[in-house]
């Protein structure tokens, strides 16, 4: 680790400390012990990296195995537990924690101005809950597997015979790890603040995470209570969802998709949150509509709530139900499409930086607009009686999930590398895994929503042999960007070895983040900064602090 | 967990014919619509032409932007540093809220014409029974049953009433535009108007465990003269093997729930060596029964296996685990079909 001072700071009249709070002390429990936020989204980061590239790693089999029409890999059985190890790593153990959990803890406070987030201590406890979570969740394989989908569905994950509850306290601490998140967040951004910052002024970025906390303290103990009353009426046949003892399996999917559905929006805001943030400072023009922006995250947070019962259009719901479901499902479509357009104001007419950051950012905003688009096909309730359950929907949310999430979380992980590390990677390597990884999931997923709308019954270990040719032409997308990925993670590990450093303020952005010493020392600024700027004034910005390397 | 576990490829029952590729309407997105629900194919592509409107829309100023503005010098600035404008935000505000209203409207409508039945449908009531992993189907005012099989007259509403004795599937005919979720502890229905003849699949689109993939059901849709002919009530047995072959489609019909053909002990006998094969004759097992009371010992044979069929309590098996156990009734079943099944079960005796 580098030991040198940073030459340039916010406040260059005060002397700086000669460490950063990678090299500010060292040992295993100066980490596992560790209460700054900084280390704690280092943790998140390899926690939920090692979970993406297992849930990854499932994809792949699964791909694989569906390249012939009688299954190429495994028995039905040992399929329906590698697809549900897929969705329930990449939901539960990556796509929900990975944004907040890393790039929030990293970020959020430098953006505030803040020494650290509110509760340190809940914040490691938060980790650990993770932690415990995912040692369930692999236990659970080890236990035999679970073959219920991420989802649960009554009555069959009452009557399967795999490790449900396992993975039902998986799922259960893994919530909580997300309450806790969500809870110190909120009091972050309300308490912590620098002077002058007020609500208008502060990033999207912060905006999005504290939406996002909202969200996750609000739904997710719907979900924590619903996996409860699973794994008791597994274990002690109550009759709440068997209807073998008079209980209604509808029920359960009206609690899991309460939470499920704002769950879609805990793990898209965070990711809208750093395109915000990218847009504007790859532009380098305040970002369009900045109110409106803030405003819809907001929104989005609340009408999310009252639609989950899209996800139940075809099992039977009255048609008055129908009726308020599928009208609210459009009436989020607007919100999201504020937001897209906005972000393609930003850089019309913006000084556009074709660095890896922006090429994943523009990557993001052409997948986005397919998977918001393809939402809205979703939405209208007849269209949606042929299309529910097949591949369709599961093309639908990959490019939200997969093309849109995951690509704004490899966004913000290009944009703050050298933020965290101060070490940059090699910028010519990534713009060519962007490209690759960009070509890869198109063809991955654009087969997919043909063969949904064909009629491509989704979770299907073998089909009729007439979608063979679309089965195929997915799963070479897929490897394809599985080879992408490997790439991205080369470069990415290979810039901690090579060293090369990074600039003071490498993408020039002016939010308080960038105005520490890269990388930031402990407690963040050696003095408390103060605000006098609007968010987004590239006025202010010392563009040779973009060419003086660190050091 | 990860053995690699070869399939044998006879297992699945797909009937489709893997050289045919299916038949798309004219836009070649959706497959041939075969049922009177055209506003599904209306609405998708009008959204579908929307989508594709917004999105060469967003990509191209994307693109533009990126050729025109992008970053020559380190120090550029933006060559415009506007923040909003209001008439612009409340136009992209308001005309994708009229667009999507349209679509509600449009959708809502179409989803109320497939919720509510005709009264013709509903006098044409067929049932489709789903279980893990197959579909029964019951014909409206006739006794047969069918199974993952069924034909139903074209041109004529007909409805399905849907009962799960297990867990959750769905009822989804792509063809038709019809999906509706079987729930165990309720009757669902769905229903639509076919209008072209052929052969249609029936998939179960909710997961529903391990074969969920394989549970399969082809739809005839044919003339009425030929419905007439009750094709699911076909019966072959000039030979044999033909006898042989329509016993066992009537054993997993009818029998396979409760008796196995490969040893395994279920509510009733396995049918594994009721007989064993010497020279060119089958010769039953010997069995211990009750009859009025009494235990005896005796020889399976055809008389023995009808009367089983016909009156299953007249000699009820006494062997553990199945004394406990009494056996559905077949009063009425045909002879010929009695015949068939006894055939069949002849025949899990011959070398394989």
């Amino acid at each position: 680790m580098t030991t040198n001072v940073p030459v340039i700071d916010a406040h260059p009249a005060v002397p700086s400390l000669p460490k950063n709070y990678l090299n500010c002390s060292a040992g295993f429990m100066s980490w596992a012990g560790t209460l700054d936020h900084k280390r704690i989204g280092l943790m998140y980061l390899i926690g939920t990296g090692i979970a993406f590239l297992a849930g990854g790693l499932f994809a792949l089999l699964v791909r694989l195995h569906l390249w012939e029409p009688h299954g190429m890999l495994f028995s039905n059985e040992t399929y329906n537990q590698v697809f549900t190890l897929h969705g329930a790593f990449m939901v539960f153990l990556f796509v929900i924690p990975a944004i907040p959990g890393s790039l929030g803890n990293m970020v959020m406070p430098l953006m505030l101005g803040a020494k650290d987030v509110a509760l340190p201590r809940l914040n490691l406890l938060s980790f650990y809950l993770w932690i415990t979570g995912a040692v369930l969740a692999t236990l659970a394989i080890i236990l035999g597997g679970f073959d219920t989908g991420w989802t649960f569905y009554t009555p069959y994950s009452l009557y399967t015979d795999q490790a449900v509850v396992s993975i039902g306290l998986a799922v259960f601490t893994l919530g909580f790890s997300s309450i806790f998140t969500g809870l110190n967040f909120i009091v972050t951004v309300h308490k912590l603040r620098a002077p002058g910052l007020t609500w208008f002024r502060m990033p999207l970025f912060v905006w999005a995470i504290y939406a996002t906390s909202i969200l996750q303290v609000l739904a997710t103990p719907v979900l924590g209570i619903t996996v409860l009353l699973v794994a008791f009426e597994r274990l002690y046949h109550i009759g709440i969802f068997d209807p073998r003892l008079g209980g209604d399996p509808v029920l359960f999917e009206h609690f899991f998709w309460f939470y499920s559905h704002p769950a879609v929006y805990i793990m898209v805001l965070p990711a809208f949150g750093i395109i915000s943030e990218l847009v504007s400072v790859h532009s380098r023009k305040p970002l369009f509509g900045y109110k409106l922006i803030a405003f819809s995250s907001i929104a989005i947070a609340i009408i999310s709530f009252l639609v989950w019962g899209h996800h139940m259009f075809t099992s039977g719901q009255s048609t008055y139900a129908m009726f308020a479901f599928s009208f609210l499902t459009f009436f989020v479509a607007i919100p999201t499409a504020i937001k897209e357009f906005s972000w393609v104001a930003t850089i019309w007419k913006g000084s556009i930086a074709l660095n890896s950051p922006m090429l994943y950012t523009l990557a993001f905003l052409i997948i986005f607009a397919i998977g918001g688009l393809t939402g809205v096909i979703l939405g209208s309730l007849n269209v949606d009686l042929h299309l529910h359950d097949t591949y369709f929907v599961v093309a639908h949310f990959h490019y939200v999930m997969m093309g849109s999430i995951a690509l704004a979380f490899f966004a913000g992980l290009h944009h703050w590398w050298p933020k965290m590390f101060g070490v940059m990677y090699d910028e010519t390597l990534a713009k060519i895994a962007c490209g690759i990884i960009f070509v890869g999931f198109n063809a991955t997923f654009i087969p997919q929503f043909i063969m949904g709308s064909q009629g491509m019954p989704r979770r299907y270990a073998t089909y009729v042999p007439e979608f063979a040719g679309y089965h195929m032409a997915s799963t070479c997308g897929a490897m394809l960007l599985g080879c992408g990925v490997a790439l991205m993670v080369y470069y990415l590990v290979a810039s901690l070895l090579q060293r090369k450093p990074a600039m003071e303020n490498q993408w020039g952005g002016v939010t308080l983040d960038w105005q520490t010493p890269t990388p930031p020392p402990l407690e963040n600024f050696h003095t408390p900064p103060k605000v006098v700027h609007e968010v987004y004034d590239y006025s202010t910005l010392d563009l040779h602090s973009m060419q003086r390397p660190i050091s | 967990m990860f053995a690699l576990l070869t399939q044998d490829p006879a297992k699945i029952n797909y009937v489709a014919d893997p050289a045919k590729a299916p038949t798309l309407d004219a836009f070649g997105q959706l497959p041939e619509l075969a049922s009177t629900f055209g506003h599904v194919d209306g609405l998708f592509y009008f959204t579908y032409a929307v989508c594709i409107f917004f999105f060469v829309l967003i990509v191209g100023v994307l693109l533009f932007s990126v050729v025109k503005y992008h970053r020559k010098t380190f120090d550029q600035p933006a060559a415009s540093n506007v923040t909003h404008n209001t008439p612009l935000e409340v136009v992209w505000t308001v005309i994708p809220l009229i667009i999507v209203m349209v679509m509600f409207a449009w959708g809502f409508d179409g989803c109320m014409d497939m919720h509510y039945a005709p009264h013709a449908a509903s006098q044409n009531q067929f049932k489709a029974t789903a279980k893990q992993w197959s579909w029964t189907f019951n014909y409206p005012n006739d006794p047969s049953q069918s199974f993952n099989e069924v034909w139903i007259p074209v041109d004529k509403p007909v409805q399905f009433v849907l009962e799960s004795t297990d867990v959750l599937h769905a009822f989804y005919m792509p063809s038709m535009r019809v999906k509706r979720d079987v729930i165990p502890g309720r009757l669902q229905t769905v229903w639509f108007h076919p209008k072209k003849e052929g052969e249609f699949h029936l998939f179960c689109a909710e997961y529903c465990g391990d074969d969920h993939s394989r549970m399969y059901a082809k739809v005839h849709v044919v003339k009425q003269s030929v419905y007439d002919t009750r094709p699911w009530d076909q019966w072959k047995d000039a030979t044999p093997a033909e006898a042989a072959a329509s016993g066992e489609s009537l054993y997993k019909q009818i029998c396979a729930s409760c008796h196995s053909v490969n040893g395994t002990p279920s509510v009733g006998p396995s049918w594994k060596g009721m007989f064993t094969k010497q020279g060119e004759n089958y010769v039953g097992r010997q069995r211990e029964v009750v009859e009025g009371g009494a235990k005896k010992t005796i020889t399976v044979d055809d008389a023995y296996i009808t009367e089983s069929i016909q009156k299953p309590d007249q000699k009820k098996v006494a062997e553990e685990p199945y004394v406990k156990n009494a056996m559905t009734a077949f009063p009425t079943l045909e002879e010929r079909k009695i015949k068939g099944l006894i055939q069949y079960m002849k025949s899990l005796a011959d070398a394989k």
